[in-house]
């Protein structure tokens, strides 16, 4: 690529002054080195993270011993729990997956792995974060306005979003929805920034399928993120004149129609679920690939069932709206493409499982956690199946058994996903190696709990137990099902206290942990060919990498070593 | 600031300034489009809305859209001479442009204002709701553009970073096509 | 990067269309698309209005933004959210577009168009204006139809009001059970004894807060008018004790 090269030699000159960013307590201000504005974004989505647990701490404690004083908390009223559970939703979601999954991991890895000096837009990306950090606040200050925060669930579902008669959170919920609307905003120009990288700024050599596939699956998942937000994004705007203006956009009795709300809702909310699976999935892929020693079963497979089930995720949303009053036959439609829509998901699964197989498997910790991600998931998206059939979904639609199926499929994603990707890339963040004994503990403590919070849920859900309801002693039918409720509360419990010694390891690691080299796990990709943690710039200008081939050549029989980096020659 | 060596690399061969204003073209796209195709469900839907739009002028309407054009040929314009080197040139035509964005808010402000004080507000009915949403939206991206458009006009007029003429005058071609849609949805299917 | 040449030499020079003649192309059309409605036949309009709108918008998109010449990824990325919105509006029509399907039927949308919106008598200051209300694209004007005729006031209070007052008025419907105050009794004299037709009008048509009452009573206010509130008013009359 001989324009590279041009292009090359000019921006060695441009770095030729040693440019260095701002020093000091300005530069978690100003930076715009894309390493900094990942472990923003990391933090920030980690502390929203312990919010969003403590908030389902605080409901589940209610749910269990109903009327209770919940330590740390007090009596919880049905206004606040509605409260909790609306923000627990939104910013597990919105403030606490899509940040680190994307934006942090994104911003941290991508310019890395294409073996680029940083993200093409670099004061957007920094903008991109405050913008985000902005909306943060506005979501933790909806909680504490007058009125409470927003309770009308995180589906936000008009009248009773819009009505203030109704919701009677005047404030907190235009909060809300003003948090989440600029949440959209930043996440669409982070999109941006992290297309174009990927699109045009690779090292020479690297074509397009050389690409690491976590770098692939963020860019699919902004595209996806871009293409579906847009129509949420006008109807937010229509639902925020309805509760500030008093127009009618979505009042029955003002010629407007609810349903409305419910599918712009969903042709984004979809999408939205696909949009935080692929990365985590690209975490997965790479952590498997390294510690299997094994080069992944397939590619291109994995990135066109990736962009397949991208395309076809615009085409099943109504199977949230199964019996919300849409036709049936459309009802008939949506649940034939919801069907479809398992096979390419299973086939993503299949072909991790096919480059574990005859792989030569170490079991460290973020291995670990990426193996409990396929079992997990699994779960959670065979579960969906049955409610992706509109016939069940007439029983199952609004109880606890969607609500444990989105667990399985979300808490791998987000946390386990989250915990995976954190464990493996740590080294090159911070130059240290984490404690494997603390690793251990803390993924063993976190995935036995989560299935003993959940699987009760199932079987809730199956009994009838409805969502969204404050104190289940009311109905004397659910009542009984008492015990359920109380195992998954103490089993929540057990899993956020196994978060200290996380917290711990994490803190102590980055200061106190063994030194770590280039290259601890002896992977193929680029970001572990420089230093840990890499400098600004993340290579000097004129050792800039070049690509020679893909990312997963692992145990080639041609060599010696077990895997072959991709800046090598040879 | 440096530029990175990451925004002067090009595997896709086009520039990434210009493929990132692509990208948020694609954006605005679904964003527009979702409020459009929700405004065409319920006029599609609601035959009395006719009544409603009545009110609104064509004759205004065709001039805007006539004043929206107008900017876009000065746009292509500065585009034009910016790729020949001639920075001042380029920011001449720029400033026409902004100056065809004033006259098309000034244009809608007085628009508004009659039709505000003539008791078509907001909230009247569904269909002015609409039309002063998706107008509104508009108007704010058209703000937008003219703004970032005097910041690069006055990069321009200094022979810096001309490449971004093309990609102002980009946003502001679609600025105008959504207008070229608005304008028969709102001013003429009466 | 002032001059910059794109490194594969792509789009310049020989690629720049005559602007001034795409620009007077525009305006003709934009003539022509003013004019269209002129005839007032549906179809004319169709194509000159919208037809117009797509010619316009690609001439734009090819010529000015060079769309012509641009890379074939862009086109289909553009081309990709486009046709999402067509999606968009197939998924979503059969609901909000349309207002009854199979074995549903939207009361509040049909009871809206059956309401209409009063023409207005000042069209903006021109004629053409009036023409255009005359003769409409979208279907006839509907005025505003007068409630005497066509309100059925007991097949309001059994669609709208049954569900917290319940059947007989007694205050008594499903919904009642979860609310504080209970809803009103209009078997009760008492009621009746404290309440003038007026306030009732004010009540059903801006809601129970409009009175120091509940606002968990709405405001109905959009959906009947002075006229159709009177009737209802006098269809729960027929409850009293």
């Amino acid at each position: 690529m001989a324009q590279a090269a041009t292009v090359e030699t000019h921006g060695h000159e441009a770095h030729g002054q040693g440019h260095h960013g701002p020093e000091g307590i300005l530069k978690y201000i100003w930076s715009t080195d894309h390493k900094i504005i990942g472990m923003q974004y990391l933090f920030t989505g980690m502390f929203m993270g312990l919010i969003g647990g403590l908030m389902a701490y605080v409901f589940r404690m209610q749910l269990a011993f109903p009327g209770i004083s919940v330590p740390g908390f007090g009596v919880v009223s049905p206004g606040e729990y509605n409260a909790l559970v609306t923000n627990h939703g939104s910013i597990m979601i919105f403030w606490v997956a899509m940040p680190v999954l994307i934006a942090a991991f994104g911003n941290y890895l991508i310019p890395l792995m294409i073996g680029a000096d940083d993200m093409v837009f670099p004061r957007l990306n920094r903008l991109s974060y405050q913008i985000f950090l902005a909306s943060a606040i506005l979501i933790l200050a909806s909680l504490f306005v007058e009125g409470g925060g927003f309770g009308g669930a995180w589906t936000s579902y008009p009248p009773l979003s819009a009505n203030e008669n109704y919701n009677l959170t005047r404030l907190g919920s235009t909060l809300w929805l003003s948090a989440v609307a600029l949440e959209f905003v930043a996440f669409l120009l982070g999109g941006i920034n992290f297309i174009v990288t990927l699109m045009n700024a690779r090292a020479p050599g690297m074509k397009a399928y050389d690409i690491p596939l976590v770098a692939w699956m963020i860019v699919i998942a902004s595209i996806l993120f871009m293409l579906s937000v847009g129509p949420l994004m006008a109807g937010a705007v229509m639902l925020l004149f309805d509760q500030t203006l008093g127009t009618g956009f979505y009042d029955p009795l003002r010629g407007g129609d609810p349903i409305l709300w419910q599918h712009l809702f969903w042709f984004f909310g979809h999408p939205e679920v696909y949009v935080v699976l692929l990365p985590a999935i690209g975490i997965v892929i790479e952590i498997v690939a390294t510690f299997a020693r094994k080069k992944l079963f397939g590619y291109k497979i994995m990135l066109y069932t990736a962009v397949a089930t991208g395309v076809l995720s615009f085409f099943v949303w109504a199977h949230h709206q199964f019996v919300a009053g849409i036709d049936p036959r459309m009802a008939n439609v949506f649940t034939v493409t919801t069907l479809l829509i398992s096979v390419p998901i299973a086939e993503l699964l299949f072909v991790i499982i096919a480059t574990l197989y005859g792989g030569s498997i170490t079991f460290t910790t973020p291995m670990l956690w990426a193996l409990a991600f396929i079992a997990e998931f699994l779960i959670g998206g065979v579960t969906g199946i049955f409610l992706g059939a509109s016939g069940a979904d007439i029983y199952l639609h609004d109880t606890y058994f969607v609500l444990a199926h989105f667990h399985y499929t979300f808490f791998p994603i987000a946390i386990i996903g989250t915990f995976a990707a954190l464990s493996f890339w740590f080294p090159k963040m911070f130059g240290r190696m984490m404690n494997e004994t603390l690793g251990k503990i803390h993924f063993w403590g976190t995935v036995i709990p989560f299935n003993f919070i959940f699987i009760p849920l199932f079987v809730l859900g199956l009994g009838g137990q409805h969502r969204r309801i404050y104190n289940f002693q009311n109905f004397p039918e659910l009542a009984e099902m008492q015990p359920l409720r109380i195992v998954a509360t103490v089993s929540l419990i057990v899993m956020l206290l196994f978060q200290i010694p996380f917290f711990y390891n994490l803190f102590h690691s980055m200061r106190k942990g063994p030194k770590a080299d280039r290259n601890p796990w002896r992977s193929n990709t680029l970001e572990w060919t420089t230093e840990s943690p890499p400098p600004h710039g993340n290579w000097p200008p004129d050792q800039m990498p070049k690509v020679y081939r893909g990312p997963y050549e692992y145990s080639h029989p041609d060599r010696a070593e077990d895997y072959w980096p991709q800046n090598l020659p040879n | 600031m440096q530029k990175p060596i990451a925004t002067t690399r090009s595997a896709t061969g086009i520039p990434t300034g210009r493929l990132a204003i692509w990208w948020v073209l694609a954006s605005e796209v679904v964003i527009f489009g979702g409020l459009l195709a929700s405004y065409l469900m319920f006029r599609l839907g609601h035959p009395e809305w006719a009544n409603a739009a009545a009110v609104t002028n064509t004759y205004i309407g065709a001039f805007n859209t006539f004043v929206l054009l107008s900017s876009s040929f000065t746009a292509v314009l500065a585009h034009q001479a910016a790729e020949n080197g001639d920075g001042k040139l380029a920011a001449k035509y720029l400033m026409m442009t902004i100056a065809g964005a004033l006259i098309f808010l000034v244009v809608k402000a007085f628009e508004w204002s009659y039709e505000i004080s003539h008791g078509y507000t907001i909230t009247s009915n569904g269909f002015w709701s609409f039309y002063y949403t998706a107008a509104g939206l508009h108007a704010a991206h058209v703000i937008a553009g003219a703004v970032i458009m005097a910041f690069i006009a006055a990069d321009a007029a200094r022979g810096r970073e001309l490449q971004r003429v093309e990609l102002i005058g980009i946003y502001w071609h679609f600025v105008d096509v959504v207008w070229i849609f608005l304008f028969p949805l709102l001013y003429i299917a009466k | 990067m002032p001059g910059h040449t794109d490194p594969k030499g792509e789009r310049h020079g020989a690629q720049h269309p005559n602007y001034k003649k795409i620009y007077f192309v525009l305006l003709g059309l934009l003539v022509v698309s003013v004019l269209g409605p002129e005839f007032g036949i549906g179809w004319v309009t169709l194509i000159t209005a919208f037809g117009i709108a797509l010619v316009k918008s690609s001439l734009v998109l090819q010529n000015f933004m060079h769309l012509r010449w641009e890379k074939r990824i862009m086109k289909w990325m553009l081309a990709t959210s486009v046709v999402l919105m067509f999606l968009l509006f197939a998924g979503v029509a059969p609901d909000v577009m349309k207002h009854e399907g199979h074995r549903w039927v939207n009361d509040a949308a049909l009871a809206a168009t059956a309401r209409g919106i009063e023409a207005p008598h000042h069209a903006a200051g021109d004629a053409a204006t009036a023409e255009h209300a005359a003769g409409s694209v979208e279907g006839e004007a509907v005025a505003a139809v007068p409630a005497e005729q066509t309100f059925d006031a007991k097949n309001a209070y059994g669609t709208v009001c049954t569900t917290c007052h319940g059947p007989a008025g007694a205050g008594d419907g499903p919904g009642a059970a979860a609310l504080n105050p209970k809803p009103a009794n209009f078997g009760d004299a008492a009621f009746w004894a404290s309440r003038t037709d007026d306030h009732l009008v004010k009540v059903i048509r801006e809601g129970g807060a409009s009175v120091g009452k509940s606002a968990l009573m709405p405001a109905w206010g959009g959906l009947y008018n002075e006229a159709q509130a009177r009737a209802l008013v006098a269809y729960i009359k027929t409850f009293k004790k």
